[in-house]
């Protein structure tokens, strides 16, 4: 190629880059001018909370000094992040409350108090053995502490950071599990964690770095890992970097990083429970994650979920077509009823202590002064976790402040202030759980990965395995006392845990530190040889399931004598059961516990029993936890297949329920009583009858006489009526579960109406008997009573059977013989009115129920108002019978019917008689 | 004699047990206030089923209908017969006469009858000019002849369409009898409509099956309980169960070829469920906001994909290869989605608005082939699930209004590709001009979903449409925000 092909070639080269830089230049020019001017502004996360700089905990800009985030100056910029803190129970965890005692329980909150299902304690001052320090204790627990209190303070109130380092004392030293040596803990190099505000106020914080940063001893980078996921900060090898492209120019973040929003019911979840707020995904639950204290100790999860659209394995799912929560479902948030105390929308339910006559006092805080300085102590139930925050108990929205029962229940259920009085809501409305729950813990045996061996409840098998049928389970009934002294039935579960214990150097009995525990059972991570020798029932070199447990003294003994040799003096086991309140889970009506039988028959839900445990080790039983509102009143005894039960006593918590409560001796008296008479009158009738066939044919002389008036009749035989059918329906209330096929309520229907007929019927006889002056006839005259009475007596004895004449003569104005006379008497007088009176009262326990329990309550009106039942049943034997004695066996019913009787004609006898009578 | 008869009283007076009367007195002293106190369980709710109609004994024409026919009108002719009035009835139909009576609408002068045979849709667009295709779907013969021959004719009347085995019947073109078919054998398994015959065109709509409706499709002639809770499981119900019909005037109407709709005319839900409101109070205070259909109707196609999107711009491509659910050169590009939510509209049972031929469109706004009446005000509106399906069809550039090709036949678009010529052959059908420029318009058609209807377990929940992640969107249908939170349209 020449020169001149160069040029050519330059010049084409030139043109080609010309024509390229032109179409730039155009395109560029093109797209400027279509493009639109600005892009749409991002949707604020936000839209309320404005825009704010991070601070460190100088209170410089995070941008400028590269440090951690100090949430307490970052918030504290608008919020009095110091009030906050100190009015929130999430962040004291215990610490205000804390004192050493020289024992294992210091507070009653989660610093300090022993928990024998994560087991390991916080070590105080002087304990000889060290086992969760407070660096510890942050380490294991942190993911679920929300920072401030113990995370920043010592136990003396001072900052954690100021601490002096001190071999002996736990705030500064931590247990090196591999040399079990203690060693000192270096506050100002691991930071504290400040309350952590984002934890809660961010849809989602990032918790995976934030526990990998607690876990690892980093606590002063907590606060900042937390933002992980929100772009602002990002994790880098060695740390972090604050990503300068997210904040605007002067510091701030960018609009569209506002995180900051409500807690929502996820942010809840991360430390309390299981919650899926999604719809369309298929719930599943980690069962028995201690994570998720709530779900793993009770089963409760707060999901709108359909239970049959979730992905667990429940027996029946497809027909169990109710959401897990119908407070979720209805979209509820945990914070519409767990609220802010001084949350100024929820002031009407906060104000407790006004003057009587105010009902509303509208001087509530504004608005702006609410968002200064919320009170983050949340409004709280009265569940069985009694000792923490005890001063916020009932504070909360409860069942009966947003539902009405009497509209509620009006068109079913009878007695409701009696049934409100006496059961809570949940007992009814939560009536089944739908995912495991812990059963027990056994901590006197390691398995081979150093946990205690679990059981759920609620399940078959593995509780997170997907081939594990999920059964769920019933709730236990416990009574419940409120801090305002009612006492009501509520659902409980109840977990039992069984440990070694010892007696520590102060002479307080404690459990057996885990360390010790591992090293008893452990050498090298295997089973030491002793302990291997006890346990391996069959020799194989490796411990099944069913060899896991103490069942032997050997078995005992071989890890008493390890522990002992550990320096633990007199080691032996104990067993703790604890009740779980229930709460959540409520499901609508249609598909709560509404038949009455469910209760009140003999297999009633609250004497229902609840396995506590497969076994007690080597005969230890288990105690049951005294410390919180739950009377456990009920017996704690081992079943013929060596399982251990709780078996509800409610007779124990004065309660008696119809159908289900009775007191034996009173059936058994009543019994005897009836078949007594029974007994009496068929072996006297046999006599009768033969006696008769020895006598000579021919009757006495007899004449009829009109012997019952018309009315007379007609209220004797209503209140025949009445009361066999009061007694039958009584028999019904009593034992239902023996007549099935009768609808428990209507029955009681049937026996309250017919009582009223029998009560008017009687005051009606009681006027007419008055107003004929007949009412003389029913009373005995005292005088030449017993002579008389001695007299028809004998003539039942002995002269009846000779077809002796009546000694009495039966007139319309003198119908009864003294001892007729005398067992009305006390019949009309004092069985009659007593039966009223304890009828009226039982039904009064609805209407009048301080009237009743004057009376001892339904405990004692129900057993006496039955004895009574059983006095009338004799008596219509007795009575019945009686009738027979007239002229001809029938002749007296006959005349109860007609009117006309015959009767005997006594000629000389009547004169007597109306002399006795002038007398 | 008198004083015998006298004593006799007095003796049967004196033997009258009056002690019976006292027992009548207590057994009424007891019973009556125990029967009055008496828990009574709630009264049971009607059931339902009841309001089913009682089928007639079905009378087998096998040994009835004797032969032989040529044509379905021979058919017909035989069918006459024995009901003579059967030809009169249909033809009074809207089966028939494929358009709504003539109705006054605010943005015409003159009244105006709406219906398949002389409007639109965003589907085929228009049958005017297709009747060879078109009529395959209708219920008589005989369009060959035109129009006005075709409709005009007793004979025409096919009533083996809905009445005949569909195994033994099919129809061709210009709505005559497929080639080959028997029709002896036909019209001797003729029976009342099943849902087979009503199928046929209705499931199959727009050209295929479930393309039109969302609600409808061939899954329902065997569906499962979860596929449609009337026409699945133990009921089996029938199209003509609730579309019940008098002297075959059918009942039912559809708003997509209606502007308003006497309620009369309509099958609702609660014409069977009487007074059955649901046990909890909670779900009752949506009724007078919410249709039944927006709750128990979750989802649209559960079982087989329909049509949500039609561009026919893209119409005519050589080199692409067909497929049924994504691209067909004869009908352009389409989306089909199965199993997915509904639209939410306020819906009183009539059309705000329905495309007339003619109409001028706004080419770059929405064209509303129809659009639901009522809003959050309108007492008698409740938020509805409607199918919604956008389309992008041809317009004429210059007049603004849509064009109706013709697309079958010889010469139609389906042939040629040429869409000016589809155009211009429509013109003198349609009587509508084309200006020779043609662009393609977005159009959207609401169609109310009300079939498929779901087991009460499988009913939409709260949180459907309640809370973040609701498919409700609020504010669009007027609220201020989730009634949850602020209230319902009562308030």
């Amino acid at each position: 190629m020449g020169w001149k092909g160069e040029i050519e070639m330059i010049k084409r080269n030139f043109l080609i880059t010309l024509g390229l830089l032109l179409a730039i230049t155009a395109f560029v020019g093109i797209r400027s001018a279509l493009a639109k001017p600005e892009p749409a502004p991002v949707q604020q996360a936000s839209p309320l909370h404005p825009t704010f700089a991070l601070l460190d905990k100088d209170g410089a800009n995070v941008l400028e000094s590269n440090n951690p985030v100090s949430t307490m100056q970052t918030c504290g910029q608008c919020h009095d992040t110091e009030f906050i803190q100190s009015h929130a129970f999430h962040s004291d965890l215990g610490l205000s409350d804390y004192k050493e005692n020289g024992g294992y329980n210091a507070s009653t909150g989660t610093f300090g108090k022993w928990d024998p299902l994560t087991y390991r304690y916080l070590s105080q001052q002087g304990d000889e053995r060290l086992d969760l320090s407070t660096a510890e204790w942050l380490r294991l627990y942190g993911t679920r502490i929300v920072g401030g209190g113990p995370a920043e303070t010592a136990r003396d109130g001072k900052s954690l950071t100021a601490l002096q380092a001190d071999d002996g004392n736990p705030e500064t030293n931590i247990l090196n599990a591999a040399t079990e040596e203690s060693e000192t803990w270096n506050w100002a190099d691991s930071g504290t964690i400040e309350m952590n505000c984002f934890l809660c106020h961010m849809d989602v914080p990032n918790y995976e770095a934030r526990a990998q940063a607690i876990q690892s001893g980093q606590f002063g980078l907590a606060n900042t890992a937390t933002l992980f996921d929100s772009g602002l900060a990002i994790q880098t090898e060695d740390g972090f970097k604050w990503n300068q492209f997210a904040f605007q120019e002067n510091g701030e973040i960018n609009k569209n990083r506002v995180f900051i929003k409500d807690p929502t019911n996820s942010n809840c979840a991360a430390c309390h429970g299981e919650v899926h707020p999604e719809t369309e995904e298929p719930l599943t639950i980690s069962a028995g994650d201690l994570n998720h204290p709530q779900t793993a100790t009770t089963g409760q999860v707060i999901a709108a979920q359909r239970i049959s659209d979730s992905g667990v394995n429940i027996s029946g799912k497809n027909d169990i077509n109710r959401s897990w929560d119908i407070h979720a479902e209805r979209q509820l948030q945990c914070t519409d009823c767990h609220y802010a105390l001084n949350n100024p929308a929820h002031a009407d339910e906060a104000q407790k202590a006004e003057p009587d006559h105010l009902l509303y006092d509208p001087r509530t805080l504004d608005i702006n002064e609410y968002l200064q300085k919320p009170d983050h102590n949340f409004a709280r139930g009265q569940s069985a976790q009694f000792n923490v925050a005890p001063e916020y108990k009932g504070t909360m929205r409860r069942c009966e402040n947003c539902h009405d029962a009497n509209q509620g229940h009006a068109d079913w259920l009878p007695y409701i202030d009696k049934h409100m009085s006496a059961v809570a809501c949940e007992t009814c409305h939560i009536p089944q759980m739908y995912a495991p729950a812990i059963q027990s813990y056994d901590w006197t045996v390691l398995t081979l990965d150093k946990q205690p061996v679990k059981t759920y409840r609620g399940v078959d098998g593995d509780p997170n395995a997907v081939t594990s049928l999920v059964t769920g389970f019933q709730p236990v009934l416990l009574n419940r006392t409120d801090i305002d002294g009612q006492k009501l039935l509520a659902p409980y579960n109840l977990i039992t845990t069984y440990y070694w214990v010892y007696d520590d150097a102060n002479g307080n009995t404690r459990p057996v530190r885990l360390l010790d525990l591992e090293t008893a059972y452990f050498e090298n991570s295997v089973y030491a040889a002793d302990i291997m020798a006890a346990f391996d029932a069959n020799s194989d070199g490796s411990l099944a399931d069913d060899e896991q447990v103490i069942d032997s003294s050997a078995k005992e003994e071989a890890v008493k004598t390890r522990l002992e040799s550990l320096g633990l003096k007199d080691p032996h086991i104990e067993g703790l059961t604890q009740p779980y309140s229930i709460n959540h889970n409520v499901t609508r009506g249609e598909n709560a516990v509404n038949d009455c039988k469910a209760c009140h028959s003999q297999g009633s839900r609250m004497s229902q029993p609840i396995k506590l445990a497969n076994y007690s080790p080597n005969g230890v039983m288990p105690a049951f936890d005294t410390a919180n509102n739950v009377n456990a009143s009920g017996e704690i005894a081992q079943g013929d297949d060596g399982a251990v039960y709780y078996d509800p006593v409610p007779a124990n918590d004065k309660m008696y329920v119809f159908g289900s409560s009775r007191v034996n001796w009173i059936d058994w008296l009543g019994a005897l009583m009836f078949a007594g008479t029974i007994l009496g009158v068929a072996g006297h009738g046999t006599m009768r009858f033969l006696s008769s066939r020895k006598q000579p044919k021919g009757s006495a002389r007899t004449e009829r006489i009109y012997m019952y008036e018309s009315y007379r009749r007609f209220w004797h035989w209503l209140q025949t009526t009445s009361i066999v059918i009061l007694l039958f329906t009584g028999l019904i209330i009593h034992r239902p579960d023996i007549f099935g096929a009768f609808s428990f309520r209507g029955v009681v229907t049937v026996h309250n109406v017919i009582a009223v007929i029998l009560v008017v019927n009687a005051l009606l006889s009681v006027f007419y008997h008055i107003a004929t002056e007949r009412v003389q006839e029913y009373i005995p005259r005292p005088y030449g009573f017993f002579d008389d009475a001695i007299v028809q007596a004998k003539y039942y004895i002995s002269g009846i059977f000779k077809k002796e004449p009546h000694p009495f003569e039966k007139r319309p104005d003198s119908r009864m013989n003294p001892i007729q006379k005398a067992t009305y008497f006390g019949i009309l007088n004092v069985l009659l009115p007593l039966q009223i009176l304890t009828g009226a009262l039982m039904w009064g326990v609805q209407q009048f129920p301080t009237v009743a329990n004057l009376f001892g309550g339904l405990p004692f009106l129900a057993p006496f108002h039955s004895l009574v039942a059983w006095t009338f049943a004799t008596f219509i034997v007795g009575h019945v019978y009686m009738t027979t004695t007239g002229a001809t066996p029938l002749e007296a019913v006959r005349a109860m019917v007609t009117g006309y009787e015959e009767v005997e004609v006594h000629e000389h006898e009547e004169e007597v008689m109306t002399e006795g009578e002038s007398k | 004699m008198k004083k015998r008869t006298l004593t006799r009283l007095r003796q049967s007076v004196h033997r009258f047990p009056f002690w019976t009367l006292g027992l009548l007195g207590i057994i009424i002293v007891i019973l009556v206030p125990v029967l009055y106190f008496f828990p009574r369980a709630d009264q049971p709710s009607s059931n339902p089923a009841d309001h089913l109609p009682e089928k007639p004994v079905h009378v087998d024409h096998a040994d009835i209908v004797q032969g032989e026919f040529k044509t379905g009108q021979d058919v017909t002719r035989a069918c006459l017969e024995c009901h003579p009035d059967a030809s009169n009835q249909v033809m009074k139909t809207t089966h028939w006469t494929w358009e709504s009576k003539a109705f006054d609408v605010p943005w015409r002068d003159t009244p105006v009858t709406i219906g398949k045979i002389n409007q639109i849709n965003n589907f085929c667009i228009g049958s005017q000019g297709n009747e060879n295709k078109c009529m395959s779907c209708h219920a008589g013969y005989g369009w060959e002849e035109g129009r006005e021959t075709a409709l005009a004719k007793q004979d025409n009347v096919d009533c083996l369409a809905c009445h005949a085995d569909t195994g033994a019947y099919g129809k061709g073109l210009f709505g005559n009898p497929a080639e080959g078919v028997d029709l002896l054998a036909a019209a001797r398994s003729v029976r009342a409509p099943t849902r087979e015959n009503c199928g046929k065109c209705h499931f199959d709509g727009g050209g295929g099956n479930g393309v039109k409706h969302g609600d409808l499709d061939e899954s329902l002639y065997f569906p499962t309980t979860n596929n449609d809770i009337h026409m699945g499981g133990q009921l089996d119900m029938q199209c003509t169960d609730c579309h019940q019909t008098n002297d075959h005037q059918i009942l039912g109407r559809m708003i997509a070829d209606n502007y308003t709709i006497d309620p009369k005319e309509q099958v609702s839900c609660e014409q069977c469920h009487v007074n059955q409101q649901h046990a909890d109070e909670r779900l009752n205070t949506h009724l007078s906001a919410v249709a039944c259909q927006t709750c128990h109707i979750p989802a649209l196609a559960t079982e087989d994909p329909t049509k949500v999107f039609w561009d026919w711009s893209q119409a005519g491509q050589d080199g692409r290869v067909d497929d049924h659910f994504t691209y067909l050169k004869i009908k352009g590009e389409f989306v089909y989605d199965k199993n997915f939510a509904p639209t939410y509209l306020w819906f009183n049972g009539n059309n705000e608005y329905r495309y007339l031929l003619g109409d001028k469109i706004d080419p770059n706004a929405i064209t509303y082939i129809n659009k639901p009446a009522g809003s959050i005000g309108d007492p008698k509106a409740k938020i509805f699930p409607f199918k919604l399906h956008i389309a992008k069809q041809p317009y004429d550039v210059v007049n603004n209004y849509l064009l109706q090709p013709i697309t079958s036949g010889e010469n139609g678009f389906w042939t040629t590709f040429d869409w000016n010529s589809a155009f211009e052959l429509a013109a003198p059908v349609t009587g509508l001009d084309y200006s020779g420029q043609y662009g393609f318009a977005e159009t959207y058609m609401y169609w109310p979903t009300t079939h498929m209807v779901q087991p009460s377990e499988n009913a939409l929940q709260c949180e459907a449409c309640h809370g973040e992640s609701g498919r409700l969107d609020w504010e669009a249908l007027g609220y201020p925000g989730d009634p949850v939170e602020w209230g319902g349209r009562e308030k």
